[in-house]
């Protein structure tokens, strides 16, 4: 080893800024996570429930170019083609002209993002914690926020990839399918999917980076992660359904939160004995800041003595 | 004289926590501009930092410049905190931390810093060169700069594939040493002005620690400022002899080790002197004030205790040179950095 072979010549160039630093971040945690197969196979789930709506639509759509004037019989009844297939848009919700259609897809989408984060989370995160790579990051020039911002654009990345992408792909089909018309009259269901998934990003982001951020470790945080998501879920239903307890109960169900703000951005209905949109979007604000202020807290203190 | 070990460790502290030891002049390297040779590289101002109810360090106050500075003391006496403070991991409680004049909180202040910590545990699925470049990246550089820079760096700490470092392997696969040196190439991947290494030679074979000693060396000699911390002092001292000595939070001392040493009053020092006319060079040196005590050993063998060591030499000599003593070996036994840092911490305790 010798210093002479060091050939920095002074540099010239002119430094990215802090911010172009957590794209990096953000690279490498996408990377350890695609090297994962597990990853693979949670994302072809959600491929196949993508598929699913995909070719629904192309079938559904295709149907109706091929049916005839001519009424078609069912159970002795005579049925018009067009009302058949648009009785089966409504009951299979795959209308991509409503809203309804696409605040489905995320639902189900939903499940597979949960199981998904809830790994990402300890690999993404927890390590950094646990086994002490923070302060590599740290001692380069980029602040907490930086390191953070990092974090949640990986994050993003695996929230949008399985949510708002595909949702965006089948918005662009059923306009292909349909008429030129359908991009501008509609624009506002595009809208309201990108609405949805921010809305996720951002609520889902901070809410798991303090979570593996706490716990750290694979398996509890998938506890953790499961009790704030399922659990919280099925508690929510049991008290307001079965024990009919007041309606604002659901709230502490997050991920009907993000459902409720998500499905008002796509003009949807939520659903029968749902709490209004401003408790919705209020409960999910709180969550994000005292994520977030946990988040910084955490983050500054980087060594504890014990 | 001073009266006991704890009053030695204030005294100490108290008159050199800002050194007045004559800095080594270094050639300060290509582009460093004649406004940054003026201030100090890195300077802690009345710094403390708490934890809760413990306190980390204890107002410290310290300039360094250009050179290598050992940083020395027991686990717990406040090393990794004021690592962490000059690195701008950890804000101050009271105090400002320095670096080139600008906060080690702010970004820029972190393009000076190259920092090597303890911790030697990675994204393991990477490669060497992977994560050396990340690194290059967040310090702001473009793909290509990043990728050239962390390229001369893996070359440097000896990684190189062609140097059988195997800097393309993951970083699973690799032993204690070779994450040193990758941990190395990224402190180094900015060229900074000031490095700070946390046990850069712990686990390092011998012919890889004498390659990071020389590495060490020149790169001092390019006008970088160096802080090694390190629980191995005979291999610190090779490096430098130079050292911030920390107990309980505070900077007990900073110096040369005799330097240090010599603050010691109380503590005489000890010498082996090999003589072939022992008994007559031990009675001539009874004479002396300084000479708190002899144990004559086997053979040609004795040891003086000695409390004022510049002055003992001198009358050392003088009577070497009268009488026409036989002095065939003199050794100091106890000024090595081991000993020095015992008797501190010893003093620390007692206090």
């Amino acid at each position: 080893m010798s210093a002479e072979l060091l050939h920095y010549r002074p540099w010239r160039g002119t430094f990215h800024g802090p911010l172009s630093a957590s794209w990096p971040i953000a690279r490498v945690a996408l990377k350890m996570m695609f090297r994962r197969k597990l990853f693979w196979a949670i994302y072809a789930l959600a491929l196949l429930m993508f598929l699913m709506f995909f070719f629904g639509q192309y079938l559904l759509s295709w149907a109706e170019s091929q049916a005839d004037e001519s009424g078609v019989r069912i159970f002795g009844a005579k049925v018009a083609p067009g009302d058949l297939i648009h009785g089966l848009r409504e009951v299979l919700q795959l209308n991509g002209r409503k809203g309804e259609m696409y605040a489905l897809f995320f639902r189900f989408q939903g499940y597979m993002v949960m199981v998904l984060l809830a790994l990402a989370g300890s690999m993404i995160v927890g390590n950094d914690f646990q086994y002490g790579t923070l302060p590599y990051y740290l001692s380069k020039p980029i602040s907490r926020v930086h390191y953070l911002l990092g974090k949640c654009l990986a994050v993003a990345v695996f929230i949008n990839l399985m949510t708002t992408l595909p949702a965006i792909v089948l918005w662009v089909q059923f306009g292909l399918l349909d008429t030129w018309s359908f991009f501008y009259q509609k624009a506002d269901l595009l809208l309201g999917i990108i609405g949805y998934g921010l809305v996720l990003t951002v609520s889902l982001s901070a809410l798991l980076l303090a979570a593996a951020v706490w716990v750290r470790r694979t398996v509890p945080l998938i506890m953790a992660w499961c009790t704030l998501l399922f659990f919280c879920r099925v508690l929510a239903d049991a008290l307001v359904f079965v024990l009919n307890m007041d309606w604002r109960w659901r709230l502490i169900d997050l991920w009907d939160c993000t459902y409720i703000v998500g499905t008002w951005l796509l003009q949807a209905d939520p659903g029968p004995r749902q709490p209004a949109i401003g408790w919705a979007a209020s409960i999910l604000v709180i969550v994000s800041i005292v994520c977030t202020m946990y988040l910084i807290l955490r983050v500054r203190a980087v060594e504890v003595v014990k | 004289m001073i009266a006991d070990r704890s009053s030695v460790t204030a005294a100490v502290a108290e008159t050199i926590a800002r050194p007045s030891f004559p800095v080594p002049t270094m050639d300060m390297g290509r582009d460093e501009r004649p406004s940054e040779l003026a201030s100090p590289v890195l300077l802690f101002d009345h710094v403390s930092k708490w934890y809760g109810p413990v306190i980390g360090v204890n107002d410290v106050t310290l300039e360094l410049r250009p050179g290598i500075m050992g940083l020395v003391g027991a686990n717990g006496a406040g090393k990794t905190t004021l690592m962490r403070l000059a690195t701008g991991q950890l804000r101050t409680d009271l105090g400002t931390v320095e670096v080139r004049g600008i906060s080690t909180l702010k970004a820029a202040a972190k393009r000076y810093v190259g920092w090597c910590p303890d911790a030697d545990v990675f994204y393991e699925e990477m490669s060497g060169r992977q994560f050396v470049r990340v690194m290059a990246q967040l310090c702001g550089f473009d793909r290509r700069e990043a990728k050239r820079r962390a390229d001369e760096v893996i070359e440097l700490v000896g990684m190189n594939d062609a140097m059988g470092g195997g800097a393309e392997r993951t970083l699973r696969g690799y032993s204690k040493g070779m994450r040193q040196r990758i941990k190395l190439a990224q402190a180094l991947v900015q060229d900074p002005e000031l490095l700070i290494l946390d046990e850069p030679l712990s686990g390092i074979d011998p012919v890889g620690r004498q390659e990071s000693i020389a590495l060490f060396h020149q790169l001092a000699r390019r006008g970088k400022c160096l802080l090694v911390s390190s629980h191995e002092l005979e291999a610190l001292e090779k490096l430098t002899d130079q050292v911030i000595v920390m107990a309980r939070g505070r900077i007990a001392a900073v110096g040369t080790l005799p330097r240090i040493r010599e603050m010691f009053d109380d503590v005489p020092l000890a010498i082996r002197i090999d003589c072939s006319e022992k008994r007559r060079l031990s009675a001539a040196l009874l004479e002396l004030d300084d000479v708190s005590g002899i144990e004559l050993g086997e053979q040609a063998t004795l040891t003086v205790r000695a409390a004022n060591p510049k002055r003992f030499f001198k009358k050392f000599a003088e009577v070497v040179l009268e009488e026409g003593f036989d002095v065939q070996h003199l050794e100091i036994l106890d000024d090595s950095a081991r000993a020095i840092l015992g008797y501190l911490l010893a003093g620390t305790a007692h206090s």
